[in-house]
């Protein structure tokens, strides 16, 4: 297979006609959640595929990314660590707090965070982002997928005590679980009606994108915080 | 300003600069102590943009960034592990031996139902079923093993069924041995249910019956979530099919669901077994809230259901 870089540490592997998008494995050997490892020269890459992660889904749909290899990662809503393990990888010098609040899910990340220096668990409620703000330092980056009905608060009150100046805040709006009865426009609406209209929240809007047919009925967000 | 990181507590000037700091020891268990403590009741939190790690480096808790992020990982993979330890909640035993006994009433319904076959190939005239068959098989075995004062001997001696030898005879008494001891299993656990139904849930127990109560905490997912539902919901829980299983093929309608079964309900006329699942349904939300939040039994929720009871088959004469 033939590597080629997509986005800094971000890369896809070029098989015939198929292109997967990849990262570089962090704990060589070692699969997460069953993903494909492909070795190519003196490096093991980890498949992953854009049906099993909003986020791979969202930089394959043409959003843009903003991590480095150095990033500060906040990830709210890592579930069992599927996608958290791939942003380990990318900022393999960097560091993800990530913040889950099912004490079942985060019992299935442990041993992930165990086979991995920079993932930092935090079994904490992201609507609460007191709670951790003894440990959280300031993030290049937040991530946000927690398919809640207040999500788009929740990402407000993080980026509030943790984003940067300059950082970014990348979200994947789950329609249904906002308003299941709802067309899903107007939930994206209302909900980036939330996240952007607050007075002095400083936040522009970068782009967003549909997830369709990754993920049907879910919109990705890219976010900047300008000062 | 007073503040508290999860590694020290700091003394912060107006202008932002550090007056003092007075670090932890590096002893892992006790920092991930602190970090839940903390967690469970923020308080003097650290102002937004205040960078710990640079902190924590000139305050001399840590060496340099790499054994920052060290001592902070392993304290809090130490934090989540004690809190994920604390999480589970005690109704999940009685979820738990729920599941187990939908599994052995399920393998135990195979097993019988082969038994009653196999064995009944060999003597159809024992007319026997499920629990007493397999007893008696794995404490008889064969008809041609029966004693002199047995019931059965008779029926034996002139049975139309198929001879077995005594290879045969000791497969089949072996195997219902194994079908009697999952029944016996099936009586323990139940046993079990019933003593800590008494416990966690005291007033659930005493409306719906240890079986029911149990099974409705099963169904809802624990004590807590079935507290939190409208009785609206309790009274058709169960009702659809994926529940159905809980049912065992017991007749059910939309009406109610899993409450069917109790006999307040199973045993009225059809004409008032609406009215009296709502009221079995709303009595069943009450003594689960109160079990959920006190734990404390309270007789009045049942008073209060059998005078309910009492009006409407009064008023259905
Ligand atoms: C859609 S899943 C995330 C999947 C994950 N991002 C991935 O791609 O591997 C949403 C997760 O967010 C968690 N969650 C929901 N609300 C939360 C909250 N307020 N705080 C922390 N976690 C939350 C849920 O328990 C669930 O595990």
């Amino acid at each position: 297979m033939k590597v080629k870089t997509f986005h800094e540490y971000i890369f896809t592997l070029q098989q015939g006609k198929k292109r997967f998008l990849a990262t570089r494995n962090l704990s060589p050997g070692s699969q997460v959640y069953g993903e494909r490892l492909v070795q190519v020269e003196q490096a093991e890459y980890r498949i992953w595929e854009p049906k099993r992660s909003k986020l791979a889904a969202m930089l394959l749909k043409k959003l843009p990314s903003p991590f480095t290899t150095t990033s500060k990662v906040l990830y709210l809503g890592s579930a069992t660590g599927t996608t958290v393990s791939h942003v380990s990888d990318i900022v393999h010098q960097g560091v993800v707090y990530a913040v889950e609040f099912s004490p079942r899910t985060m019992r299935d990340m442990l041993p992930i965070c165990e086979e991995r220096p920079n993932i930092i668990p935090l079994l904490a409620d992201a609507s609460k982002p007191q709670s951790y703000a003894n440990v959280v330092e300031p993030v290049d980056v937040i991530f946000q997928d927690v398919a809640q009905p207040d999500q788009a608060s929740i990402a407000l009150s993080n980026v509030q005590h943790f984003l940067k100046p300059g950082g970014y805040l990348l979200m994947s709006i789950k329609a249904r679980s906002v308003d299941s009865t709802a067309k899903p426009d107007t939930v994206f609406k209302q909900q980036l009606i939330t996240l952007l209209e607050q007075d002095n929240s400083k936040l522009e809007l970068v782009k967003k994108q549909k997830l369709a047919p990754f993920h049907i009925d879910h919109l990705g967000v890219v976010v900047k915080k300008t000062e | 300003m007073n503040v508290k990181t999860w590694f020290a507590d700091i003394e912060i000037n107006e202008d932002g600069s550090v007056a003092d700091c007075r670090p932890c020891s590096q002893d892992v268990q006790q920092l991930a102590e602190r970090l839940l403590v903390f967690q469970a009741d923020p308080k003097q939190i650290p102002p937004a943009r205040f960078d710990p790690v640079q902190n924590a480096i000139e305050c001399g808790f840590a060496a340099g960034e790499t054994e920052y992020y060290s001592l902070l990982q392993q304290t809090c993979i130490a934090a989540t592990r004690l809190k994920i330890k604390n999480s589970y909640s005690p109704d999940l035993r009685i979820i738990h031996a729920v599941e187990a006994l939908d599994d052995i009433d399920e393998a135990a319904n195979l097993l019988a139902e082969r038994l009653g076959i196999w064995y009944g190939e060999h003597f159809p005239e024992a007319g026997m079923l499920t629990e007493n068959l397999a007893k008696f098989v794995a404490e008889n075995g064969l008809r041609q093993d029966l004693q002199q004062d047995s019931q059965f001997h008779e029926a034996a001696r002139s049975s139309v069924g198929m001879e077995m030898d005594a290879e045969d005879g000791a497969i089949i008494k072996a195997f219902a041995a194994d079908l009697t001891s999952l029944y016996e299993r099936r009586h323990v656990i139940e046993a079990y249910i019933h003593k800590n139904m008494k416990q966690l849930a005291p007033n659930l127990d005493e409306v719906a019956g240890a079986n029911l109560g149990a099974r409705l905490i099963s169904m809802a997912g624990g004590l807590q979530s079935l507290s939190r539902m409208p009785s609206s919901t309790i009274q058709v829980m169960g009702a659809n099919q994926a529940l159905f299983k809980h049912l065992r093929g017991k007749a059910s309608s939309p009406k109610h669901g899993i409450i069917f079964n109790h006999p307040l309900i199973k045993n009225s006329h059809p004409k008032i077994r609406g009215k009296m699942a709502r009221a079995l349904a709303s009595s069943l939300s009450i003594a689960s809230r109160v079990d959920a939040f006190s734990g404390q039994l309270n007789p009045t929720i049942k008073e209060k259901l059998d005078r309910k009871v009492r009006s409407i088959k009064g008023g259905s004469k």
